[in-house]
């Protein structure tokens, strides 16, 4: 399989007050097309600032991110975004849909951004709406929604321009087990079915077992892979087991 | 430290908004201050302009007719034991040139008579430089400074009269007077030369019109009424008052019409206000709600916002009255070039000062009420869980305002009284009302509005245009706040466009009406008619010249006695012209009724006045002579100006000369014959007036004449009601930028997706232009509605024609809406496209 995503050295370092805090130290990893990668660790191990530069809305210190063949660290502002806009979408743990638009215009807002319109892509609006069960929403405004159905809008709005890849920070952090379970159902079956790559960034075990490979992160450096292949039943035993072996 | 510090950090931990609200407040009441300084400049003006004209002379004597007073009456003036001086003032209007060659002027100039070494005694010349009129010298002559300045002339400059006779040396200018007195006379557009330089001029002597008489201290009456027995013509004694009217007739609405301005500017800054502390209050819910949960009072937070309200608005008004007295300096620097107005020196009258300080703190206090007691009426729970807060609607968000900005007008009316402003205004302050009303209107079309006007915007911009839309109306009460003011501002120029534009058009109409053919000649004094008759109907191309024989009379009224003036005219001439406006019977039986004799037409104004109507009899008179009834044939929507406010009665020629033995005219109406162009028959005319020392005159000169008097006025108005723009233009910073501090999250996750920082300030761009182009749209209907109240509300005659929309201020003013707020809204877009996306996504509210 082709590599779709790959970061070389990543630091990264935040000033704070006089001190300049590492939140990561020479962080290298490489996912290929169609891959469902978990990074996963405790809070402020650095994991999501890992997400971050691997999706290029933050600039590394040093180290670089190369995402379907561009070298997006090395990029202007303007380029950079515009490789985001073409090549990745993001789920964020606070869903984060426009409360102005209704769920299609939500859905639809990567076209908007690009310079189109709803209606041009309604087929493709449709078909998302219809992926995420909710097409009888299409009109509704998000605060017309459950938690968890605006999670999926926001899940169908990151696949909406199939970008090579999907960037998902704690997507299931704010939602209740059930609902949590159905968000990652359909980012193992968007991966599954539609061979999307994605990488997930958690804390939690269960959410993490549902990818193909674990990169277990620790005081902002990756201490360990752990590969579970890809399994339908996303049995999070191994995974846990295999951590408790790691003392984490 | 104490809890009330709580205040000043709150202001100073956020500078810019702090400082915005506080130059809201400040610039309404710079406006404010440079208004009431400008209008003391104005009254001061014109009563030392008053002063200075009637000088040390107890009494003013104005020759009745055009003829003036004789040198026999001067004599047996002089002669009277009383009369200490007698200062006799001789005038004409006449074209003047300066020398010939590339560089020659032309002006129509009030050219006056005077004596010198006695007029020094009645008023000492004031000169701003070069030297006084000296009797020895026959071609000195004087212009106000201010004449002089504006049309780029020196002392030394060559000035040649129109008619004056062959062979006299060219007059030239040896000094330059101050712009009061007599050169305060028709807006400065005077020349002064001695009485004996002016009769050597011309073959006929001009009249000399007024006589100023010091009768020494302490006149008193009787030794008035025996200098008035000396006078061997008919006079009438002219006032104080009467002399100040002839200096400044544009004078007297001023000082209301800019306080109006002022106000308008304070109402959008109230409004500044009342959107900062109402949004700071709302971002701080929170904090203050840990107050409360600590134990703080609700009295205690409110005299937190109070404390707030309290330092902006000393802060601002301090300001804002400096910031004013500059405003007034360039205002009356203005004035002083244009002379639309007599202005005079910067007067800083304290209580004036302090009304302005004062009024800036209630503005302050009217905005902050709202947000005051809603801090105030916050709960623990509400403030730390603002969601669980009643949603409270936008009819409730907004009573506050609506009852607490009504009192900025209410305050506005108290103060009419206090600053000496005529009740005339009163109609302008309902204006301002109606203004308000307007802008608390807008938040509930904002909606509708904002989708309409906002679907160019997505067209043009997509995305950006689409959200810009959306955010315009997420918050309709404090957009419709922010556009209100916007409205406000605008709709004030709009209104004030609409008003002029009707009185031009006005003006023109009366014109057209009063002027057959549209081509007249008037002449600096009063010809014989039949004398002059053939030098008129020389001019080539004329089918008919006309004159109007002007008879000064008396209107007996009972025991009453009304100065008045008759002016003769062919009937069939102005019917067949289809000239005047008749009201009160049909054209043609008016028309026959003149033709028959012994009838009169008689201006709408005096029949108002004196309860005159169609059919009814005037008894008219002239001095001396026997009484005539005239019936009243109709009624004349206008008139032939005259010299009385009213305007000219008209009858027939043949009645002026048979009954009140008018033998002379001084305006001649010209007729062209109907195939010849208008341009050559304009020509014609002109050089027949040159030929004649007189003026030209067309009905488009005439309109000009107040059209561009209208236009520099206007024009200062419009200045202030732009200072409001701005104001309200600072409000749409604020807003924005509270917009987009509110949406930093929502920010993040459009960048995220692949929106270009271009794009997100064209977002915010896209809603400030909306907001503009909203508040445009809104202050173009409410601005004609305004107008229409104060067209309808009759505040002056030439606005008879109606509501007049002027179609290119109406689309500038949309277009400088939206262009203010556009701009008005870099500042926020700049903000919002410089926020970091990872520390945005992780923003709370």
């Amino acid at each position: 399989m082709a590599v779709i995503l790959e970061a070389h050295d990543l630091v990264k370092t935040y000033p704070l007050g006089d001190h300049q805090v590492e939140a990561l130290r020479g962080v290298s990893l490489s996912v290929e097309q169609g891959e469902f990668v978990a990074i996963m660790g405790a809070s402020g191990s650095g994991k999501s600032t890992m997400l971050h530069l691997l999706g290029g809305l933050d600039l590394p210190t040093s180290g670089e991110v190369v995402i379907d063949g561009v070298r997006i660290s090395t990029l202007d502002e303007e380029r950079r975004t515009l490789t985001r806009r073409a090549k990745t979408g993001f789920v964020f743990q606070f869903f984060n849909l426009i409360p102005l638009l209704t769920v299609a215009e939500n859905v639809a807002l990567p076209f908007l951004i690009a310079g189109e319109t709803v209606a041009r892509n309604r087929e493709r609006v449709d078909e998302l709406l219809a992926l995420v069960g909710l097409t009888d929403k299409a009109e509704h405004r998000p605060d017309e929604l459950s938690a968890g159905e605006q999670q999926r809008i926001a899940l169908a709005r990151a696949l909406a321009t199939s970008p090579a890849i999907l960037l998902a920070d704690e997507p299931t952090g704010n939602l209740d087990y059930t609902t949590g379970t159905e968000i990652l159902d359909l980012l193992w079956d968007s991966s599954d079915r539609l061979g999307q790559t994605i990488v997930l960034v958690t804390h939690d075990a269960r959410a993490a077992a549902y990818a193909d490979r674990v990169l277990v992160v620790r005081d902002g450096q990756v201490r360990d892979e752990i590969v579970l292949g890809r399994r339908a039943d996303h049995e999070a035993r191994p995974l846990i087991t295999r951590l408790s072996e790691l003392g984490l | 430290m104490r809890l009330a510090s709580l205040a000043w950090r709150g202001l100073l931990a956020r500078p810019l908004r702090t400082a915005l609200a506080a130059a809201g407040v400040g610039l309404g009441v710079a406006v404010v201050t440079a208004t009431i300084i400008t209008g003391s400049a104005s009254e001061r003006a014109l009563s030392s302009a008053t002063a200075d004209l009637l000088g040390a002379a107890d009494v003013r004597f104005r020759a009745f007719d055009d003829t003036g007073f004789t040198p026999r009456t001067i004599q047996a003036l002089r002669a009277l034991p009383d009369v200490e001086a007698v200062a006799p003032v001789a005038e004409r209007r006449l074209v003047a040139f300066t020398a010939p060659g590339e560089d020659e002027r032309v002006f129509t100039l009030l050219v006056l008579g005077i004596e010198p070494e006695v007029d020094a005694r009645i008023r000492p010349p004031r000169l701003a430089e070069g030297l006084p009129l000296s009797a020895d010298s026959p071609t000195d002559a004087l212009v106000p400074a201010s004449f002089a300045a504006r049309n780029g002339l020196d002392l030394g400059e060559e000035i040649r009269l129109n008619g004056r006779r062959e062979g006299l040396p060219p007059l030239r200018i040896v000094g330059l007077v101050e712009d009061t007195g007599f050169a305060a006379l028709e807006g400065g557009d005077v020349l002064l030369i001695s009485r004996a330089t002016f009769d050597d001029s011309f073959t006929v002597p001009a009249p000399v019109r007024y006589l100023d008489v010091d009768l020494g201290s302490e006149a008193t009456a009787a030794e008035v009424d025996r200098a008035a027995a000396a006078l061997g013509e008919p006079y009438v004694v002219e006032t104080p008052a009467a002399a100040a009217e002839r200096l400044a007739s544009a004078q007297a609405d001023f000082a209301g019409v800019a306080l109006v301005f002022g106000l308008v500017a304070l109402v959008v800054g109230a409004f500044l206000i009342g959107n900062t502390l109402a949004m700071t209050v709302s971002e701080r819910a929170r904090e203050l709600g840990l107050l409360r949960a600590a134990g703080t009072t609700s009295r205690q937070v409110l005299g937190i916002v109070g404390r707030q309200a309290l330092a902006l608005g000393i802060g601002g008004s301090a300001a804002g009255v400096l910031l004013g007295i500059g405003l007034a300096a360039a205002m009356i620097g203005f004035l002083s070039t244009t002379r639309a107005v007599l202005v005079a020196g910067l007067p800083l009258p304290p209580v004036g000062l302090a009304v302005a300080f004062v009024l800036g703190l209630l503005a302050t206090a009217v905005g902050a009420i709202g947000p005051a007691v809603r801090a105030g009426r916050l709960t623990p729970m509400d403030a730390l869980r603002p969601s669980r807060s009643r949603e409270r609607s936008l009819l409730e968000r907004m009573r506050p305002l609506v009852v607490t900005e009504l009192a900025v007008v209410a305050a506005g009316i108290l103060i009419v009284p206090i600053l000496g402003v005529e009740l005339g205004i009163l109609p302008l302050l309902l204006s301002l009302a109606l203004l308000i009303g307007g802008a608390m209107a807008t938040a509930f079309v904002l909606e509708p509005l904002g989708r309409l006007i906002g679907r160019p915007f997505e067209w043009f911009f997509g995305a950006q245009g689409l959200l810009g839309r959306l955010n315009f109306s997420r918050d309709r009460a404090r957009t419709g706040l922010t556009v209100g003011a916007m409205m406000i501002a605008l709709a004030a120029v709009v209104a004030l466009g609409a008003v002029a534009e009707s009185a031009r058009a006005g003006t023109e109409r009366r014109v057209t009406s009063i002027l057959p053919g549209g081509h007249a000649i008037r002449t600096g004094i009063p010809l014989e008619v039949e004398a002059f008759r053939g030098s008129f109907e020389a001019t080539p191309g004329l089918q008919q010249a006309s004159p109007v024989l002007e008879v000064p009379v008396v209107r007996v009224d009972g025991d009453e006695r009304e100065e008045a003036v008759l002016a003769g005219i062919d009937p069939s001439l102005f019917q067949d012209a289809d000239a005047l406006i008749i009201t009160g019977a049909s054209r043609t039986d008016a028309f026959a009724a003149l033709r028959a004799g012994g009838s009169v037409l008689v201006p709408v104004a005096l029949a108002e006045r004196a309860g005159i109507e169609v059919g009814d009899t005037v008894t008219l008179g002239i001095p001396g002579g026997e009484p005539h009834d005239l019936a009243v044939a109709g009624l004349l929507e206008h008139t032939l100006p005259a010299r009385t406010p009213d305007g000219a009665l008209l009858v027939s020629t043949a009645d002026a000369r048979d009954r009140f033995g008018a033998t002379t005219a001084s305006l001649w109406i010209m007729v062209a014959q109907p195939d010849v162009p208008p341009t050559a028959f304009a020509a014609s005319v002109r050089e027949a007036a040159v030929q004649l020392a007189a003026e030209p005159v067309t009905a488009r000169d005439l309109a000009g004449e107040l059209a561009r008097s209208l236009d520099s006025l206007s024009g200062l108005f419009d200045v202030l009601a732009l200072v409001a723009v701005v104001i309200a233009g600072l409000g749409i910073v604020n807003t924005l930028g509270i917009g987009v501090s509110e949406r930093v999250r929502e920010i993040a996750i459009l960048r995220s997706h692949g929106m270009t920082v271009g794009q997100v300030q064209a977002m915010v761009v896209a809603e400030a232009a909306i907001m503009g182009a909203v508040a445009g749209i809104l202050a173009v209907v409410t601005g004609l509605v305004v107008a229409a109240a104060i067209i309808g509300g009759g505040v002056a005659p030439e606005l008879g024609a109606g509501l007049r929309p002027p179609w290119g201020l109406l689309i500038a003013v949309v277009l400088v809406g939206t262009g203010v707020a556009a701009l008005a809204g870099l500042y926020p877009a700049r903000v919002a496209g410089s926020l970091p996306i990872v520390r945005s996504l992780k923003h709370f509210e």
